[in-house]
C-alpha cells in the first residue's frame, strides 16, 4: 500500500522527468498523460482498497489514507488527465503560434507536473504540518503556470494570486499552531499532535477556546485558496490569466485541496465543539460565497472570469452543504465536489478553443461558435448547462442532495436557508447560461477564419477530454454507481 | 485511533517558558523591540527606510529565535534561528535594497491612502486589540512569554495594515513579510516543539522569493515601478 501511495504521487512528476530528458514536446505531452492516467488508476486501487478494509497508514501517520483522501485523489487524478490531454493540446498549437518559446513550455510541464503531484500528496497524508506545506507547495508551483504568459496582465494576476494566497496560507499556519497548541494535554509526541486521526479520536480531549480559533483561522486561510467570498478576489484574475488547462486545474484541483482541508478541520472541530458552530462558520461563508460569484455572474463579460465567478459559487454551495452536515449534507458535498470538477475542469478547457480560435476572452466579441467551432461549442453549452446545474447532469443531482439536507435541517432555519439557495442557483443558471448561449448562436464570423487546432491529431487530442468528461458527467447524472456510492458513504462516515 | 501506534509519552511540558527567567524575559524584550521596527515601517515614508527596519526587525526574531533555541536545546531551532539571520536578516533585505530600490529608482513612497498619523493611530488600536483578544490569563499559567503571543498577534495585525493602507506593491511586500515574522514570533513562543516550523520557514522564504522575482524579473518592472497597486485596474469585477 505504502508503494502504491507513493506510485499516485510520483507518476503525475513522469512530464516533468521527460523535460528534464529533453523529450520533444509531443513525448513530454504523452508522458504527462501517462502520468495522469496512472496516477488515476492508482488512486482508483487505493478508493477500492480503503473501502473494502479501512484505513491505512504508514510512516508515523504520514501517509495516511481513508475513504475520503482516496475519494477526493480519484476526483483530483482524474481531472489532472483531463487537463493533461487538453495540455499536450493545447501548448503545441501556442507553441507553434510562435506565442510560447521552447524554454516556456519545458517551465509548463515541469511545473504543471509538479503542480499535479503536491495536490494528489496533500489527500494522501495524514499529518495536518504536511498538509499545510504541500498545499503551500502548489501554490508555489501553480503560480508559474498563471504567470506563464508573461505578459502584463497575466503577471498582474501572478502578482495578486501569490500574495494573496500565501496571506492565506500564513493564516493557515498559524491556525495549525493552534490546532497543535490545542493537543497540549494529550500524551503525544509532536508529530502526532498533528496527525488528523489522533486529533479526531481524541476531540474530547482537546483544549476548546483554541480549537475554536484553530477552526475559524483554517477556514479563513485555507480557504482563501478555496476561494470563500471575501478572500476570493485572486481567483477571477488567475483563473482568466492563466492558459485554460491551467484553470481547469486551478479550479476543478487546487481549490478542492483547500476545501479538503476545511474538511478536515471541521470534523475535529466537530467532534471538539459540535456541530452548531463550525456549521454557522461554513454556513455564513458559503452563502456569501454563492452571493457574490451569482451577482458577477450576472454582470457578464470576460467569460473565463464568468467561469471562475461560477467556481466561487460552487465552492460556497460546498461550504453550505457542509454547513448544512448531517449525512445527507456531507453526501451532497463531496458529490458536488466531483461533479463540478468534471464539469468545470472540461468548461475551462472548452473555453480554450474559443481563446485559441478566436482570439479574445471578452464573451460579447465570440459568436456563432455552433458554426465555426461545433464541437466546442455543443460542449461548451452542455458544460455550461451541467455546470449551472440542470439535469440530466451530475450537478443537478449533487444540488438536488443539498437541499434536500437543508429541509431536512433544523425546522425553520433549514428550509429558509435552503430555499435561498435555490433562489441564487436560479438567478445563477439563467446568468452563466445567457452567457455561453450568446457565445454558441447567432452569425459567426465567416467558415475557416477561426480554427483553434490546425491540425488533425491536435484537434482529436483536445477533443478527447471533452468528450470524455462530459460523458461521465452525463452518466453521473442518471445513475451513481455503486462503489462510487460506497465510497462516497464511507468518506462521509470518516468524518461525521 | 485504532490501530495508529500509539508513541511513548513526550512530556508535553517541553515547551514551557516562563515569564520570568531570563530566556522568557529575552523573547518579551525582542517581540518589545520587533513592534517598534513594525510602528516605524508604518511611520516611514522612505522605501530604503522600510527595508532596513524589516532587516532588524528579522535580526531580532533570528535572536529570540536562538534564545528559545539555546533554552530547549532544539536543532530545529537553531537551524530556523540561522536561517531567519542568513535569509530574512540578510538576503531579503539585500535582494529588495538592490534590486527593487536601487535598478527601480524607488525612493519615496506616495501611495498611502492614509496620513501617517492615522496609520499609527490605527496600529495602536490594532495593538490594544491584539492585547484584548489575547486572554493571556487564560494560557496556561507560565506555560509562555505570554506577552509575546499578544505581541505577535499585534505583528500580524500590523503587517495586514501596512498591506492596507500602503498601495505600492514593494511596501505590500514588506507589510506580508511582518506578517510572516509576526507568525513565527508567536511559534516560537507558544509552540516551540511544533514540528514544521523549519520547513515552514523555507517554504514562506520561498514566497518571498516567488515574490520579489515576480516585481523584478519580469518585463514590466518599469511600469509596475511607476504604478502603484491600486493603478493595477486592467483585473477587476
Amino acid at each position: 500500500m505504502t508503494a502504491l501511495v507513493l506510485i499516485v504521487v510520483v507518476l503525475p512528476l513522469l512530464g516533468g522527468l521527460a523535460v528534464v530528458a529533453r523529450a520533444s514536446s509531443w513525448l513530454t505531452g504523452a508522458a504527462m498523460v501517462a502520468g495522469g492516467a496512472g496516477a488515476f488508476a492508482g488512486a482508483v486501487v487505493l478508493a477500492v482498497r480503503v473501502t473494502r478494509s479501512g484505513a491505512f497508514h504508514a510512516w508515523s501517520g504520514f501517509i495516511y489514507v481513508d475513504s475520503l483522501s482516496a475519494f477526493f485523489a480519484v476526483v483530483v487524478s482524474l481531472v489532472v488527465v483531463l487537463a493533461s490531454l487538453g495540455s499536450a493540446a493545447y501548448v503545441s498549437v501556442e507553441q507553434e503560434r510562435g506565442n510560447f518559446s521552447q524554454f516556456q513550455v519545458r517551465l509548463y510541464f515541469v511545473s504543471f507536473s509538479v503542480f499535479a503531484s503536491a495536490m494528489l500528496a496533500v489527500f494522501l497524508t495524514g499529518n495536518l504540518g504536511l498538509l499545510w506545506i504541500l498545499i503551500e507547495a502548489s501554490t508555489l508551483a501553480s503560480v508559474v503556470l498563471v504567470g506563464l504568459e508573461a505578459r502584463t496582465r497575466s503577471l498582474e494576476a501572478a502578482w495578486k494570486y501569490v500574495i494573496i494566497s500565501s496571506f492565506g496560507v500564513t493564516i493557515a499556519l498559524v491556525a495549525t499552531l493552534f490546532l497543535f497548541y490545542s493537543a497540549s494535554a494529550l500524551h503525544l509526541g509532536p508529530d502526532q499532535r498533528l496527525t488528523w486521526a489522533y486529533l479526531f479520536a481524541h476531540g474530547h480531549s482537546l483544549a476548546p477556546a483554541s480549537m475554536r480559533l484553530a477552526f475559524l483561522l483554517a477556514v479563513v486561510g485555507y480557504g482563501t485558496k478555496v476561494g470563500l467570498v471575501p478572500m476570493h478576489t485572486w481567483l477571477p484574475d488567475a483563473h482568466s490569466e492563466a492558459p485554460s488547462p491551467v484553470s481547469a486545474m486551478l479550479s476543478a484541483g487546487l481549490l478542492n485541496t483547500g476545501m479538503y482541508a476545511i474538511i478536515r478541520y471541521r470534523a475535529i472541530a466537530s467532534a471538539v465543539l459540535g456541530t452548531a458552530y463550525p456549521s454557522r462558520v461554513l454556513l455564513l461563508f458559503g452563502f456569501l460565497s454563492v452571493f457574490i460569484g451569482v451577482m458577477f455572474l450576472v454582470l457578464g463579460g470576460n467569460f473565463k472570469r464568468l467561469f471562475a465567478y461560477s467556481s466561487v459559487e460552487h465552492m460556497g454551495v460546498i461550504s453550505v452543504a457542509l454547513g448544512f452536515g448531517g449525512v445527507l449534507g456531507v453526501y451532497g458535498a463531496l458529490l458536488q465536489v466531483l461533479t463540478h470538477a468534471i464539469g468545470k475542469a472540461v468548461l475551462f478547457l472548452s473555453s480554450g478553443h474559443v481563446v485559441l480560435g478566436y482570439r479574445t476572452r471578452e464573451s460579447a466579441k465570440v459568436r456563432g461558435m455552433l458554426g465555426s467551432l461545433p464541437l466546442a461549442g455543443a460542449v461548451l453549452l452542455l458544460a455550461s448547462l451541467a455546470v449551472a446545474g440542470s439535469p440530466p447532469f451530475g450537478v443537478f443531482l449533487s444540488e438536488l442532495t443539498i437541499v434536500r439536507a437543508g429541509f431536512a435541517g433544523s425546522a425553520v432555519v433549514g428550509p429558509v436557508l435552503a430555499g435561498l439557495l435555490v433562489l441564487l442557483l436560479v438567478i445563477g443558471f439563467i446568468s452563466l447560461l445567457a452567457t455561453t448561449v450568446g457565445m454558441v448562436s447567432g452569425e459567426g464570423p465567416p467558415a475557416g477564419s477561426v480554427v483553434a487546432y490546425p491540425k488533425l491529431s491536435g484537434r482529436v487530442l483536445a477533443a478527447v477530454p471533452l468528450v470524455g468528461g462530459l460523458a461521465v458527467l452525463g452518466v453521473l447524472g442518471l445513475w451513481v454507481p455503486a462503489g462510487l456510492n460506497e465510497l462516497i458513504m464511507h468518506s462521509v462516515r470518516v468524518v461525521l | 485511533m485504532a490501530g495508529l501506534p500509539l508513541a511513548a509519552a513526550v512530556a508535553a511540558s517541553v515547551e514551557k517558558l516562563s515569564a520570568t527567567s531570563l530566556a522568557g524575559t529575552l523573547v518579551t524584550l525582542s517581540s518589545v523591540l520587533m513592534l517598534l521596527a513594525a510602528f516605524a515601517c508604518l511611520g516611514s515614508k522612505l522605501f530604503s527606510r522600510y527595508v532596513v527596519y524589516y532587516a532588524f526587525q528579522s535580526v531580532v526574531l533570528a535572536f529570540a529565535c536562538g534564545v528559545v533555541a539555546f533554552h530547549f536545546h532544539s536543532a530545529d531551532l537553531w537551524a530556523l534561528a540561522f536561517i531567519t539571520l542568513a535569509v530574512k536578516g540578510i538576503a531579503i533585505p539585500l535582494a529588495t535594497g538592490g534590486l527593487l530600490l536601487e535598478r527601480l529608482e524607488l525612493r519615496r513612497d506616495v501611495a498611502l491612502s492614509t496620513g501617517l498619523s492615522t496609520s499609527l493611530i490605527i496600529g495602536a488600536l490594532l495593538t490594544g486589540f491584539a492585547f484584548l483578544v489575547i486572554p493571556l490569563q487564560d494560557l496556561p499559567h507560565g506555560v509562555v512569554a505570554t506577552s509575546a503571543v499578544a505581541l505577535s498577534t499585534a505583528l500580524v495585525l500590523l503587517g495586514g495594515l501596512c498591506m492596507v493602507v500602503r498601495r505600492h506593491i514593494v511596501a505590500q511586500l514588506i507589510g506580508w513579510l511582518i506578517t510572516e515574522n509576526g507568525v513565527f514570533l508567536g511559534a516560537i513562543a507558544l509552540v516551540a516543539t511544533f514540528p514544521f516550523i523549519v520547513e515552514a520557514g523555507i517554504f514562506l522564504d520561498l514566497v518571498a522569493a516567488v515574490l520579489i522575482m515576480i516585481v523584478f524579473v519580469s518585463g514590466i518592472t518599469r511600469r509596475l515601478a511607476e504604478a502603484t497597486a491600486s493603478e493595477l485596474r486592467e483585473l477587476r469585477g
